[in-house]
Protein backbone atom coordinates (compact mmCIF):
# COMPACT_ATOMS: atom_id res chain seq x y z
CA UNK A 1 0.00 0.00 0.00
CA UNK A 2 2.78 2.23 1.27
CA UNK A 3 4.04 2.38 -2.72
CA UNK A 4 0.72 3.66 -3.69
CA UNK A 5 0.69 7.16 -5.52
CA UNK A 6 -0.75 9.74 -3.80
CA UNK A 7 -3.81 10.91 -5.92
CA UNK A 8 -3.51 13.87 -8.45
CA UNK A 9 -4.36 17.81 -6.85
CA UNK A 10 -8.01 19.32 -8.06
CA UNK A 11 -7.91 23.14 -8.14
CA UNK A 12 -8.67 24.68 -5.09
CA UNK A 13 -12.57 26.19 -4.78
CA UNK A 14 -12.64 29.81 -5.11
CA UNK A 15 -13.49 30.56 -1.49
CA UNK A 16 -11.03 28.66 -0.04
CA UNK A 17 -8.31 30.90 0.91
CA UNK A 18 -5.19 29.58 0.44
CA UNK A 19 -4.08 29.70 4.13
CA UNK A 20 -6.28 26.85 4.41
CA UNK A 21 -4.99 24.40 2.25
CA UNK A 22 -2.93 22.13 2.78
CA UNK A 23 -2.20 18.85 1.28
CA UNK A 24 -2.61 15.36 2.59
CA UNK A 25 -3.86 12.54 0.97
CA UNK A 26 -6.03 10.68 3.53
CA UNK A 27 -5.34 7.06 1.99
CA UNK A 28 -1.96 7.65 0.49
CA UNK A 29 0.24 10.51 2.36
CA UNK A 30 3.54 7.94 2.71
CA UNK A 31 4.30 9.07 6.39
CA UNK A 32 0.68 8.66 7.44
CA UNK A 33 0.89 5.16 5.82
CA UNK A 34 4.42 3.97 7.49
CA UNK A 35 3.14 5.12 10.91
CA UNK A 36 0.13 6.72 10.72
CA UNK A 37 -0.92 8.38 14.58
CA UNK A 38 3.28 9.71 13.99
CA UNK A 39 1.39 11.98 11.22
CA UNK A 40 -1.48 12.82 13.43
CA UNK A 41 0.53 14.62 15.84
CA UNK A 42 2.43 16.17 13.14
CA UNK A 43 -0.77 17.47 11.45
CA UNK A 44 -2.01 18.17 15.25
CA UNK A 45 0.70 20.57 15.41
CA UNK A 46 1.34 21.69 11.87
CA UNK A 47 -1.91 21.59 9.81
CA UNK A 48 -4.85 24.55 10.31
CA UNK A 49 -7.61 23.02 12.70
CA UNK A 50 -9.91 22.63 9.54
CA UNK A 51 -7.89 22.32 6.36
CA UNK A 52 -8.74 21.97 2.68
CA UNK A 53 -6.87 19.32 1.00
CA UNK A 54 -6.87 19.25 -2.78
CA UNK A 55 -6.54 15.21 -2.45
CA UNK A 56 -8.90 12.37 -3.95
CA UNK A 57 -11.01 15.09 -5.19
CA UNK A 58 -10.77 18.06 -2.83
CA UNK A 59 -12.19 17.82 0.92
CA UNK A 60 -12.06 19.32 4.53
CA UNK A 61 -10.19 18.19 7.32
CA UNK A 62 -11.69 18.77 10.82
CA UNK A 63 -8.82 18.30 13.11
CA UNK A 64 -9.54 20.16 16.41
CA UNK A 65 -11.77 18.74 19.43
CA UNK A 66 -14.09 21.25 19.24
CA UNK A 67 -14.89 21.04 14.99
CA UNK A 68 -15.27 17.44 15.29
CA UNK A 69 -17.00 17.65 18.38
CA UNK A 70 -19.86 20.41 16.80
CA UNK A 71 -19.84 19.17 13.51
CA UNK A 72 -21.02 15.90 14.69
CA UNK A 73 -23.49 16.75 17.21
CA UNK A 74 -25.19 18.85 14.32
CA UNK A 75 -26.61 16.69 11.82
CA UNK A 76 -28.19 19.57 9.97
CA UNK A 77 -24.58 21.43 8.84
CA UNK A 78 -23.21 18.67 8.44
CA UNK A 79 -25.34 15.33 6.52
CA UNK A 80 -24.78 11.62 6.55
CA UNK A 81 -27.08 10.95 3.39
CA UNK A 82 -24.50 11.02 0.44
CA UNK A 83 -27.13 10.42 -2.18
CA UNK A 84 -29.83 12.70 -1.19
CA UNK A 85 -33.07 10.53 -1.33
CA UNK A 86 -34.93 12.62 -4.05
CA UNK A 87 -32.11 12.05 -6.38
CA UNK A 88 -32.22 8.10 -4.49
CA UNK A 89 -35.58 8.18 -6.17
CA UNK A 90 -34.63 9.11 -9.53
CA UNK A 91 -32.18 6.48 -10.13
CA UNK A 92 -34.18 3.71 -8.69
CA UNK A 93 -37.49 4.99 -10.41
CA UNK A 94 -34.89 4.94 -13.94
CA UNK A 95 -33.90 1.13 -13.10
CA UNK A 96 -35.39 -1.28 -15.24
CA UNK A 97 -37.65 -4.29 -13.25
CA UNK A 98 -35.04 -6.78 -11.90
CA UNK A 99 -31.96 -5.02 -11.60
CA UNK A 100 -30.67 -5.69 -8.22
CA UNK A 101 -31.28 -2.74 -5.10
CA UNK A 102 -29.09 0.13 -4.48
CA UNK A 103 -28.10 -0.53 -0.63
CA UNK A 104 -27.74 2.20 1.57
CA UNK A 105 -25.74 1.38 4.78
CA UNK A 106 -28.41 2.63 7.29
CA UNK A 107 -28.55 4.06 9.76
CA UNK A 108 -25.06 5.31 9.37
CA UNK A 109 -26.01 7.28 6.09
CA UNK A 110 -29.73 8.32 7.39
CA UNK A 111 -29.76 11.68 9.54
CA UNK A 112 -32.27 11.92 11.90
CA UNK A 113 -35.68 11.62 12.29
CA UNK A 114 -35.14 8.57 9.98
CA UNK A 115 -31.80 7.59 11.93
CA UNK A 116 -33.34 7.26 14.76
CA UNK A 117 -36.26 5.42 13.65
CA UNK A 118 -33.92 2.72 11.81
CA UNK A 119 -31.28 2.62 14.60
CA UNK A 120 -34.10 2.14 17.43
CA UNK A 121 -34.10 -1.44 16.78
CA UNK A 122 -30.68 -2.31 16.71
CA UNK A 123 -29.66 -0.52 20.30
CA UNK A 124 -30.74 -3.56 22.56
CA UNK A 125 -28.83 -6.29 20.58
CA UNK A 126 -25.86 -4.09 21.12
CA UNK A 127 -26.74 -2.50 24.44
CA UNK A 128 -23.73 -2.85 27.41
CA UNK A 129 -26.45 -5.15 28.92
CA UNK A 130 -27.04 -7.42 25.61
CA UNK A 131 -23.05 -7.32 25.01
CA UNK A 132 -22.01 -8.09 28.99
CA UNK A 133 -23.89 -11.68 28.48
CA UNK A 134 -21.73 -12.68 25.72
CA UNK A 135 -18.39 -11.69 27.54
CA UNK A 136 -17.64 -14.84 28.93
CA UNK A 137 -17.90 -16.24 25.35
CA UNK A 138 -15.27 -13.55 24.03
CA UNK A 139 -12.89 -14.75 26.66
CA UNK A 140 -13.27 -18.25 25.66
CA UNK A 141 -12.66 -17.48 22.31
CA UNK A 142 -9.25 -15.30 23.22
CA UNK A 143 -8.29 -17.61 24.98
CA UNK A 144 -8.19 -20.37 22.30
CA UNK A 145 -6.58 -18.16 20.09
CA UNK A 146 -3.50 -16.80 21.90
CA UNK A 147 -2.90 -20.21 23.52
CA UNK A 148 -2.43 -21.55 19.80
CA UNK A 149 0.43 -19.57 19.16
CA UNK A 150 1.84 -19.19 22.49
CA UNK A 151 4.30 -22.26 22.70
CA UNK A 152 5.47 -21.10 19.54
CA UNK A 153 7.04 -17.46 20.31
CA UNK A 154 5.99 -15.40 17.39
CA UNK A 155 3.14 -14.91 15.77
CA UNK A 156 1.64 -12.30 12.78
CA UNK A 157 -0.90 -10.90 15.84
CA UNK A 158 -3.39 -9.48 12.94
CA UNK A 159 -3.93 -12.65 11.05
CA UNK A 160 -3.54 -15.21 13.74
CA UNK A 161 -5.63 -13.50 16.49
CA UNK A 162 -6.75 -9.65 16.35
CA UNK A 163 -8.49 -10.37 12.68
CA UNK A 164 -10.18 -13.93 13.72
CA UNK A 165 -11.57 -12.86 17.14
CA UNK A 166 -14.17 -10.09 16.54
CA UNK A 167 -15.01 -11.34 13.34
CA UNK A 168 -15.86 -14.47 14.47
CA UNK A 169 -17.82 -12.96 17.00
CA UNK A 170 -20.17 -10.81 14.77
CA UNK A 171 -20.30 -13.40 12.22
CA UNK A 172 -22.08 -15.18 15.19
CA UNK A 173 -24.12 -12.35 16.41
CA UNK A 174 -25.17 -11.97 12.88
CA UNK A 175 -26.25 -15.16 12.11
CA UNK A 176 -23.74 -15.52 9.00
CA UNK A 177 -21.43 -18.69 8.62
CA UNK A 178 -18.05 -19.25 10.04
CA UNK A 179 -16.57 -21.00 7.02
CA UNK A 180 -17.15 -17.79 4.60
CA UNK A 181 -14.93 -15.76 6.78
CA UNK A 182 -12.50 -15.41 4.63
CA UNK A 183 -14.44 -14.41 1.48
CA UNK A 184 -16.24 -11.76 3.44
CA UNK A 185 -13.22 -10.22 4.79
CA UNK A 186 -11.95 -10.21 1.46
CA UNK A 187 -15.00 -8.00 0.25
CA UNK A 188 -14.99 -5.66 3.30
CA UNK A 189 -11.21 -4.63 3.36
CA UNK A 190 -11.23 -3.80 -0.60
CA UNK A 191 -14.55 -1.78 -0.26
CA UNK A 192 -12.94 0.63 2.39
CA UNK A 193 -9.92 0.69 0.32
CA UNK A 194 -11.36 2.72 -2.19
CA UNK A 195 -10.44 6.11 -2.08
CA UNK A 196 -13.03 7.01 -4.48
CA UNK A 197 -14.93 10.36 -4.01
CA UNK A 198 -18.48 9.83 -5.48
CA UNK A 199 -21.03 8.15 -3.50
CA UNK A 200 -22.75 6.38 -6.51
CA UNK A 201 -19.26 4.74 -7.45
CA UNK A 202 -19.74 2.52 -4.36
CA UNK A 203 -23.23 1.00 -5.47
CA UNK A 204 -21.89 -1.57 -7.01
CA UNK A 205 -19.55 -2.36 -4.16
CA UNK A 206 -22.33 -2.30 -1.76
CA UNK A 207 -24.41 -4.67 -4.51
CA UNK A 208 -21.64 -7.68 -4.13
CA UNK A 209 -22.10 -7.14 -0.20
CA UNK A 210 -25.42 -7.80 0.03
CA UNK A 211 -25.54 -10.21 -2.51
CA UNK A 212 -22.86 -12.68 -0.25
CA UNK A 213 -25.19 -12.63 2.30
CA UNK A 214 -28.60 -13.08 0.10
CA UNK A 215 -28.61 -17.06 1.34
CA UNK A 216 -28.32 -16.45 5.23
CA UNK A 217 -31.54 -13.09 4.67
CA UNK A 218 -33.60 -15.83 2.94
CA UNK A 219 -33.05 -18.79 4.65
CA UNK A 220 -33.56 -16.84 8.08
CA UNK A 221 -36.63 -15.54 7.09
CA UNK A 222 -38.13 -18.93 6.23
CA UNK A 223 -36.12 -19.91 9.42
CA UNK A 224 -35.76 -17.40 12.04
CA UNK A 225 -32.78 -18.35 14.29
CA UNK A 226 -31.60 -16.45 17.83
CA UNK A 227 -29.37 -14.07 15.62
CA UNK A 228 -29.44 -10.42 14.57
CA UNK A 229 -30.68 -11.49 10.95
CA UNK A 230 -33.70 -13.08 12.11
CA UNK A 231 -34.25 -10.11 14.38
CA UNK A 232 -34.03 -7.70 11.90
CA UNK A 233 -36.99 -9.55 9.85
CA UNK A 234 -39.44 -8.67 12.60
CA UNK A 235 -38.82 -5.25 13.41
CA UNK A 236 -41.45 -2.56 12.04
CA UNK A 237 -40.50 1.23 11.04
CA UNK A 238 -44.01 3.24 10.69
CA UNK A 239 -45.84 0.32 10.95
CA UNK A 240 -43.81 -1.19 7.84
CA UNK A 241 -42.24 -5.02 8.06
CA UNK A 242 -38.95 -5.24 6.66
CA UNK A 243 -38.79 -6.16 3.11
CA UNK A 244 -35.55 -8.12 1.08
CA UNK A 245 -34.46 -4.20 0.57
CA UNK A 246 -34.62 -2.93 4.09
CA UNK A 247 -32.27 -6.09 5.14
CA UNK A 248 -29.87 -5.75 2.15
CA UNK A 249 -29.64 -1.74 3.70
CA UNK A 250 -28.81 -3.05 7.26
CA UNK A 251 -27.27 -5.96 6.05
CA UNK A 252 -24.12 -3.32 4.45
CA UNK A 253 -23.86 -1.66 6.79
CA UNK A 254 -23.69 -3.86 10.36
CA UNK A 255 -21.16 -6.13 7.72
CA UNK A 256 -18.74 -2.96 7.12
CA UNK A 257 -18.88 -1.56 10.59
CA UNK A 258 -18.57 -5.12 12.28
CA UNK A 259 -15.81 -6.91 10.27
CA UNK A 260 -13.38 -3.73 9.86
CA UNK A 261 -12.88 -1.93 12.97
CA UNK A 262 -12.25 -3.53 16.34
CA UNK A 263 -9.62 -5.64 14.80
CA UNK A 264 -7.43 -2.50 13.98
CA UNK A 265 -8.16 -0.55 17.40
CA UNK A 266 -6.73 -4.00 19.06
CA UNK A 267 -3.44 -3.96 16.29
CA UNK A 268 -3.07 -0.02 17.40
CA UNK A 269 -3.08 -1.22 21.12
CA UNK A 270 -1.61 -4.40 21.06
CA UNK A 271 1.78 -2.74 18.88
CA UNK A 272 1.64 0.13 21.88
CA UNK A 273 2.22 -2.69 24.24
CA UNK A 274 4.62 -4.56 22.52
CA UNK A 275 6.89 -1.46 22.71
CA UNK A 276 5.77 -1.05 26.14
CA UNK A 277 6.82 -3.72 28.55
CA UNK A 278 6.85 -1.00 31.22
CA UNK A 279 2.65 -1.13 31.05
CA UNK A 280 2.55 -4.60 30.05
CA UNK A 281 4.30 -5.04 33.45
CA UNK A 282 1.92 -2.70 35.12
CA UNK A 283 -0.76 -4.11 34.13
CA UNK A 284 0.26 -7.99 34.48
CA UNK A 285 0.30 -6.59 38.51
CA UNK A 286 -2.60 -5.18 38.33
CA UNK A 287 -5.09 -6.43 35.91
CA UNK A 288 -8.07 -4.24 36.99
CA UNK A 289 -6.33 -1.19 35.12
CA UNK A 290 -6.86 -2.78 31.91
CA UNK A 291 -10.45 -0.86 31.39
CA UNK A 292 -8.66 2.49 31.83
CA UNK A 293 -5.63 1.57 29.56
CA UNK A 294 -8.14 0.95 26.93
CA UNK A 295 -9.87 4.30 26.86
CA UNK A 296 -6.61 5.79 27.14
CA UNK A 297 -5.59 3.65 24.20
CA UNK A 298 -8.67 4.34 22.35
CA UNK A 299 -7.42 8.33 22.76
CA UNK A 300 -4.40 7.93 21.90
CA UNK A 301 -5.12 5.71 18.37
CA UNK A 302 -7.73 6.64 17.58
CA UNK A 303 -8.73 4.85 14.43
CA UNK A 304 -11.82 5.79 11.97
CA UNK A 305 -12.38 8.57 9.72
CA UNK A 306 -16.16 9.16 9.40
CA UNK A 307 -17.46 11.59 6.19
CA UNK A 308 -20.11 14.13 6.18
CA UNK A 309 -21.21 16.70 3.72
CA UNK A 310 -21.81 19.94 4.28
CA UNK A 311 -25.16 20.27 4.05
CA UNK A 312 -25.67 24.38 3.34
CA UNK A 313 -23.70 27.31 2.47
CA UNK A 314 -22.53 28.17 5.56
CA UNK A 315 -19.68 29.75 7.97
CA UNK A 316 -18.22 26.91 10.37
CA UNK A 317 -16.09 27.97 13.38
CA UNK A 318 -15.13 30.89 10.68
CA UNK A 319 -14.31 28.90 8.09
CA UNK A 320 -16.50 29.52 4.41
CA UNK A 321 -17.85 26.32 3.20
CA UNK A 322 -20.14 25.60 0.47
CA UNK A 323 -22.90 22.79 -0.01
CA UNK A 324 -22.04 19.38 -1.10
CA UNK A 325 -18.61 19.52 0.13
CA UNK A 326 -17.22 16.41 1.81
CA UNK A 327 -15.88 17.15 5.04
CA UNK A 328 -14.08 14.40 6.89
CA UNK A 329 -14.73 14.02 10.74
CA UNK A 330 -10.36 13.14 11.48
CA UNK A 331 -10.99 12.06 14.64
CA UNK A 332 -7.64 10.43 15.52
CA UNK A 333 -6.19 14.15 15.74
CA UNK A 334 -9.38 14.97 17.84
CA UNK A 335 -7.81 12.70 20.51
CA UNK A 336 -5.00 14.20 20.13
CA UNK A 337 -5.77 17.49 20.70
CA UNK A 338 -3.59 19.10 23.34
CA UNK A 339 -6.05 21.77 24.38
CA UNK A 340 -7.91 19.10 24.93
CA UNK A 341 -5.61 17.01 26.33
CA UNK A 342 -2.47 18.49 27.90
CA UNK A 343 0.62 16.76 26.15
CA UNK A 344 -1.48 14.31 23.78
CA UNK A 345 1.09 12.30 23.07
CA UNK A 346 1.88 10.44 25.62
CA UNK A 347 -0.03 7.36 27.14
CA UNK A 348 -1.18 8.21 30.72
CA UNK A 349 -3.01 6.15 32.89
CA UNK A 350 -3.37 8.69 35.39
CA UNK A 351 -4.60 11.61 32.93
CA UNK A 352 -7.23 13.67 33.99
CA UNK A 353 -9.43 13.70 31.19
CA UNK A 354 -9.30 10.34 29.25
CA UNK A 355 -13.22 10.85 27.94
CA UNK A 356 -12.05 10.60 23.85
CA UNK A 357 -14.37 10.48 20.91
CA UNK A 358 -13.12 7.89 19.37
CA UNK A 359 -16.70 6.12 19.19
CA UNK A 360 -17.69 9.87 17.77
CA UNK A 361 -20.14 12.19 18.91
CA UNK A 362 -23.37 12.48 18.76
CA UNK A 363 -26.75 10.81 17.37
CA UNK A 364 -23.96 8.77 15.59
CA UNK A 365 -21.98 7.38 18.61
CA UNK A 366 -20.55 3.81 17.17
CA UNK A 367 -23.63 1.20 17.93
CA UNK A 368 -21.12 -1.23 18.39
CA UNK A 369 -19.52 0.63 21.10
CA UNK A 370 -19.88 -1.53 24.00
CA UNK A 371 -19.04 -5.12 21.89
CA UNK A 372 -15.78 -3.00 20.96
CA UNK A 373 -14.86 -2.02 24.60
CA UNK A 374 -15.08 -5.30 25.92
CA UNK A 375 -13.37 -6.78 23.26
CA UNK A 376 -10.81 -4.84 23.77
CA UNK A 377 -10.78 -5.38 27.30
CA UNK A 378 -10.93 -9.15 26.91
CA UNK A 379 -7.50 -9.52 24.35
CA UNK A 380 -5.79 -7.49 26.54
CA UNK A 381 -6.83 -9.26 29.80
CA UNK A 382 -6.05 -12.84 28.20
CA UNK A 383 -2.68 -11.51 26.30
CA UNK A 384 -1.57 -10.43 29.87
CA UNK A 385 -2.49 -13.36 31.44
CA UNK A 386 -1.48 -15.92 28.56
CA UNK A 387 1.81 -14.77 26.94
CA UNK A 388 5.29 -13.54 28.73
CA UNK A 389 6.59 -10.17 27.90
CA UNK A 390 6.33 -9.36 24.45
CA UNK A 391 7.34 -7.45 21.79
CA UNK A 392 7.37 -6.13 18.47
CA UNK A 393 9.82 -8.28 15.55
CA UNK A 394 12.71 -6.65 15.00
CA UNK A 395 12.65 -7.95 11.39
CA UNK A 396 9.32 -7.67 11.04
CA UNK A 397 8.26 -3.26 11.54
CA UNK A 398 4.33 -2.74 11.91
CA UNK A 399 2.97 -2.03 8.41
CA UNK A 400 -0.95 0.21 8.17
CA UNK A 401 -3.34 1.04 6.00
CA UNK A 402 -5.19 4.07 5.89
CA UNK A 403 -8.40 5.83 4.52
CA UNK A 404 -12.24 5.56 6.69
CA UNK A 405 -10.17 3.43 9.07
CA UNK A 406 -6.98 3.62 9.91
CA UNK A 407 -5.95 0.24 10.17
CA UNK A 408 -3.17 -2.51 11.09
CA UNK A 409 -2.26 -4.67 7.69
CA UNK A 410 0.74 -6.71 9.93
CA UNK A 411 2.44 -6.97 13.41
CA UNK A 412 4.64 -9.59 14.11
CA UNK A 413 5.02 -10.16 18.01
CA UNK A 414 8.14 -12.09 19.37
CA UNK A 415 8.00 -13.51 23.00
CA UNK A 416 10.18 -16.04 25.14
CA UNK A 417 9.53 -19.35 25.05
CA UNK B 1 -26.38 17.29 45.53
CA UNK B 2 -28.27 16.79 42.74
CA UNK B 3 -26.92 15.46 39.25
CA UNK B 4 -29.02 16.66 35.97
CA UNK B 5 -29.15 15.08 32.44
CA UNK B 6 -30.11 16.44 29.46
CA UNK B 7 -31.42 12.99 28.82
CA UNK B 8 -32.96 13.91 25.04
CA UNK B 9 -29.06 14.62 24.29
CA UNK B 10 -28.03 11.03 25.43
CA UNK B 11 -26.46 8.90 23.00
CA UNK B 12 -26.26 6.06 24.53
CA UNK B 13 -22.64 6.14 25.40
CA UNK B 14 -22.95 4.75 28.82
CA UNK B 15 -20.10 5.82 30.26
CA UNK B 16 -22.27 7.40 33.15
CA UNK B 17 -22.93 4.02 34.32
CA UNK B 18 -19.83 2.21 34.19
CA UNK B 19 -18.78 4.59 36.66
CA UNK B 20 -21.71 4.06 39.21
CA UNK B 21 -25.04 1.96 37.71
CA UNK B 22 -26.61 3.23 40.94
CA UNK B 23 -26.65 6.59 40.12
CA UNK B 24 -27.03 6.43 36.63
CA UNK B 25 -29.31 3.69 36.25
CA UNK B 26 -30.03 3.13 32.02
CA UNK B 27 -32.74 1.88 30.20
CA UNK B 28 -32.85 -1.47 27.89
CA UNK B 29 -31.22 0.16 25.05
CA UNK B 30 -28.69 1.21 27.36
CA UNK B 31 -29.61 5.21 27.05
CA UNK B 32 -29.67 6.91 30.31
CA UNK B 33 -33.21 6.92 31.96
CA UNK B 34 -33.54 9.19 34.24
CA UNK B 35 -33.54 13.36 33.89
CA UNK B 36 -32.75 14.06 37.74
CA UNK B 37 -30.93 12.09 41.11
CA UNK B 38 -30.80 13.01 44.20
CA UNK B 39 -26.94 11.35 45.49
CA UNK B 40 -26.87 9.65 48.41
CA UNK B 41 -24.61 11.28 50.81
CA UNK B 42 -21.24 9.56 50.48
CA UNK B 43 -21.70 8.97 46.77
CA UNK B 44 -20.91 12.98 45.85
CA UNK B 45 -17.17 11.79 43.88
CA UNK B 46 -18.95 8.86 42.36
CA UNK B 47 -21.71 11.55 40.69
CA UNK B 48 -18.96 14.08 39.75
CA UNK B 49 -16.66 11.43 38.28
CA UNK B 50 -20.02 9.80 36.16
CA UNK B 51 -20.94 13.18 35.37
CA UNK B 52 -17.07 13.81 33.91
CA UNK B 53 -16.99 10.92 31.96
CA UNK B 54 -19.91 11.92 29.50
CA UNK B 55 -18.59 12.45 26.33
CA UNK B 56 -21.38 14.57 25.26
CA UNK B 57 -21.18 16.20 28.22
CA UNK B 58 -24.40 16.55 29.50
CA UNK B 59 -24.74 15.41 32.64
CA UNK B 60 -24.24 18.64 35.05
CA UNK B 61 -23.86 18.56 38.99
CA UNK B 62 -25.58 21.15 41.20
CA UNK B 63 -23.31 21.24 44.15
CA UNK B 64 -25.42 22.45 47.33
Amino acid sequence: MSAAAISPAVPKPAHVPDALVYDFDMFRDPAYVADPHKRVLDLVKNAPPIFWTPRNGGHWMLLSHAANFNAARDTEAFTSEFIPKAELAAMKARMPPGMPHIPIPIPINLDPPDHTKYRAPLQRVFSPKAILAIRDSIVALATELVDAVKERGHCEFMKEIAEPMPVQVFLKMLGLPLDRQDEYREIVAAHLSDPSPDARAMIPKLQRIAASMNDTFLARRDNPQDDIISLLWKIEVDGKQSTIEDMQNYGVLLFIAGLDTVMNGIGHGVRHLAQNPDLQAQLRANPKLVPEATEELLRRYTFTVPPRLVARDMTFEGVEMKARERAMLFLPAADLDSKEYPQSESFDLNRENKVHIAFNAGPHRCLGSHLARVELQVIYEVLMARLPTFRLDPDKPPTFHCGHVVGVDSLNLVWDV
Amino acid sequence: MKIRINKSACVGNARCAAVSEQLFPLDDDGYIAVEEVDVPPGMEELARKGARACPERIIVIEEE
